[in-house]
């Protein structure tokens, strides 16, 4: 992730000198980052770190002060199809009159365009989706009267139809039960397997080892990114949650070494 | 009354009013959805009381009440509110409520002044501008109803267009956006559709009530239905229906304004679908009840059977004072006990004493293991 200049390999994302702001307070403060094609990385870092902020400013979706994001080399902009967003589950009032299937079906209407309605086509994929997520039992259910774990892998297997290259995830396992969240684990390691590229804010660092092969550590800036066992260690850390954490990689490894 | 409605449909001045305020619903029901959907109802608000000042100024320039001068000034009006509530949530520190709240009151305010002072003026033209208040459809001619049904047509094809990209707008505009959808575009357009409601409702149903003709039957239809799209269709047949009744009344009874009258009947509508669908108030409550004398007849079935074991035969008897001492149980024994009768799982042996039926035996062994637990 840290650009070695003679790598020839273009990243599948590359933020380059991002900044960000609300109103007079900087969220985000010239970030550069790269993100190699094929990997899974975690997004850390304290509340009000960024974090969402971050995902939703590689997609435009929050107007960027300064920085250029690209998607395969490309401009994002013209690369949107190459990207698959899981926005927060809270995000969405999941009291809306719509079935679980036609939710799915949105994932579909970016390759649709403007005015052309989903078909059966669309219909198959959105079912395919939900056969991987385990929810096809549910594709005419309410989506009111799903669980948080449901919720989510709705969302998941939202963003499985764009077919895209790149995913990025906005906490995909608050709130949701230990089963969803291994599930969703194994569907994103698949993915990851298959030259997909993931990204998703992550809050538990008792799991970051376990599930991803990189991180990037944020607070406002970005305090390190690279390979788990390069630079998930406490001083770093302690750089960007100051003395609110009370994880340890270190003593983790310690005491497995015992 | 049958001889009203009969001179009433067969009546070709009637017939015309009708067809507007049945249009006028529909349009009004299907955008209304949108509003609600997007939990902006208080913008459809804000907006049919913002048209009045255009409304009046409108007549101040062009001199006559022309129709179509008019509509044009509502729709800018109502727009420049929508616009005023942005700007000053954006730029201030002022919530959008508030925003809302004020935005509502300085420009339903300014209408009044205005058409105060137009109603003094010594000019017989003015006459009936205060009927925008509270709608009179009465007042509707052919014409008015041909632009009732163009502008509606307009607002239901843009509609029928955009199904599928109103539908992201109103779920998740952010995922809309990553999927390269204009959200301004469809916010605005959005926008342009409650408008043209708001605007073809002025006649018929006046600016202070138009609201609830955009809102009441979005939140009538939620009621019955969990799909989308027959809320939307729901939600046109009832604000139609309601028109249709509402101008009826007002043609019936002397003196009623047809605005009241029509939120009148789409209020008792919602009013009833939010008290008795499947998912209403009183359903919820009946259904609450029994489920809890479900669960304490299990308990008083389960506790029977308990005590009964500690004499090692299952269908011996117990007090109903035991049964009732046995836990703090906090409800009445004696009422689980008689239904239990009723459903022969129990039955009384002499002084108040019972004991389980054969088939009161078999239900205890039938009931899931979550139950048996409790």
């Amino acid at each position: 992730m840290s650009g070695k200049g003679e790598n020839p390999v273009t990243p599948a994302v590359r933020v380059t000198d991002l900044t960000v702001a609300y109103g007079d307070k900087t969220v985000l403060w010239d970030i550069d980052l790269e993100i190699p094609g094929g990997s899974m990385v975690a997004v850390v870092g304290p509340n009000g770190a960024g974090k969402t902020t971050l995902i939703k400013s590689i997609q435009g979706l929050v107007p960027r002060v300064a920085g250029v994001v690209s998607i395969h080399g490309r401009p994002y902009e013209k690369q949107r199809k190459e990207v698959s967003y899981v926005p927060q589950r809270g995000s969405v009032d999941w009291d809306f009159p719509t079935s679980v299937v036609d939710t799915v079906k949105m994932g579909t209407y970016g390759d649709l365009g403007w005015i052309r309605r989903p078909g059966r086509r669309e219909h198959e994929k959105a079912l395919g989706a939900l056969e991987k997520v385990d929810m096809l039992e549910f594709a005419q259910r309410q989506i009111s009267q799903l669980s948080g774990g449901q919720q989510q892998r709705v969302f998941l297997a939202r963003a499985l139809v764009q077919s895209a290259s790149v995913y990025l995830l906005d906490e995909p396992f608050q709130g949701v039960d230990a089963t969803t969240e291994k599930a969703i684990v194994t569907i994103l390691k698949e993915l990851v397997a298959g030259g997909k590229t993931v990204l998703a804010v992550h809050h538990d660092l008792n799991t970051v080892s376990e599930y991803y092969e990189r991180i990037a550590i944020l607070n406002v800036g970005l305090v390190a990114a690279g390979r788990v066992e390069d630079i998930f260690n406490s001083e770093n850390l302690m750089k960007a949650y100051g003395g609110k954490t009370s994880f340890f990689p270190e003593r983790k490894t310690a005491r497995r070494a015992v | 009354m049958l001889e009203f409605a009969v001179e009433l449909f067969s009546d070709y001045t009637a017939r015309t009013i009708l067809l507007g305020a049945a249009s006028l619903g529909v349009v009004s029901g299907v955008v209304g959805s949108y509003a609600v959907l997007r939990k902006q109802s208080l913008v459809g608000d804000v907006m049919s009381h913002a048209a009045l000042p255009g409304i009046v100024l409108a007549f101040m320039i062009v001199g006559v009440k022309e129709q179509l001068p008019i509509f044009i000034g509502a729709a800018l009006s109502a727009v420049l509110a929508v616009f005023v509530i942005n700007l000053v949530t954006e730029n201030s520190r002022i919530k959008t409520d508030s925003a809302m709240g004020m935005a509502l009151s300085v420009f339903f305010g300014l209408g009044l002044v205005l058409l105060t002072y137009v109603q003094r003026m010594p000019d017989a033209n003015q006459a009936g501008l205060d009927k925008f208040l509270f709608g009179q459809a009465e007042a509707l001619v052919e014409k008015d109803v041909l632009i009732i049904g163009l502008t509606g047509f307009f607002a239901l094809s843009v509609v029928g267009l955009f199904w599928k990209e109103f539908k992201l707008l109103c779920f998740d505009p952010d995922f809309g956006g990553t999927m390269g959808f204009s959200i301004k575009a469809l916010d605005m357009l959005v926008t342009a559709v409650i408008v043209s409601a708001i605007v073809i409702g002025l006649q018929t149903v006046g600016v202070v009530l138009m609201s609830s003709m955009l809102i009441a039957p979005a939140v009538a239809a939620r009621q019955w239905t969990g799909n989308m799209g027959s809320m939307v269709i729901l939600a046109a047949l009832v604000a139609a229906v309601s028109g249709v009744t509402g101008v009826a009344l007002s043609a019936g009874f002397e003196n009623i304004p047809t605005g009241p009258a029509v939120i009148v009947c789409v209020s008792v509508i919602a009013f009833f679908s939010i008290l008795f669908s499947p998912n209403g108030f009183f359903t919820l409550k009946f259904k609450d009840a029994q489920s809890r004398r479900e669960i304490r007849k299990d308990y008083v079935l389960k506790a029977l059977h308990d005590l009964a074991l500690e004499h090692d035969d299952p269908g011996y008897a117990h007090s109903e004072r035991l049964l009732a001492l046995g836990s703090e149980r906090g409800f009445n024994v004696r009422k689980s006990l008689f239904a239990l009768q009723a459903a022969g799982y129990v039955e009384s042996v002499g002084e108040d004493n019972w004991r389980l039926t054969q088939s009161g035996i078999r239900e205890v062994k039938g009931l899931s293991p979550l139950e048996k637990n409790r």
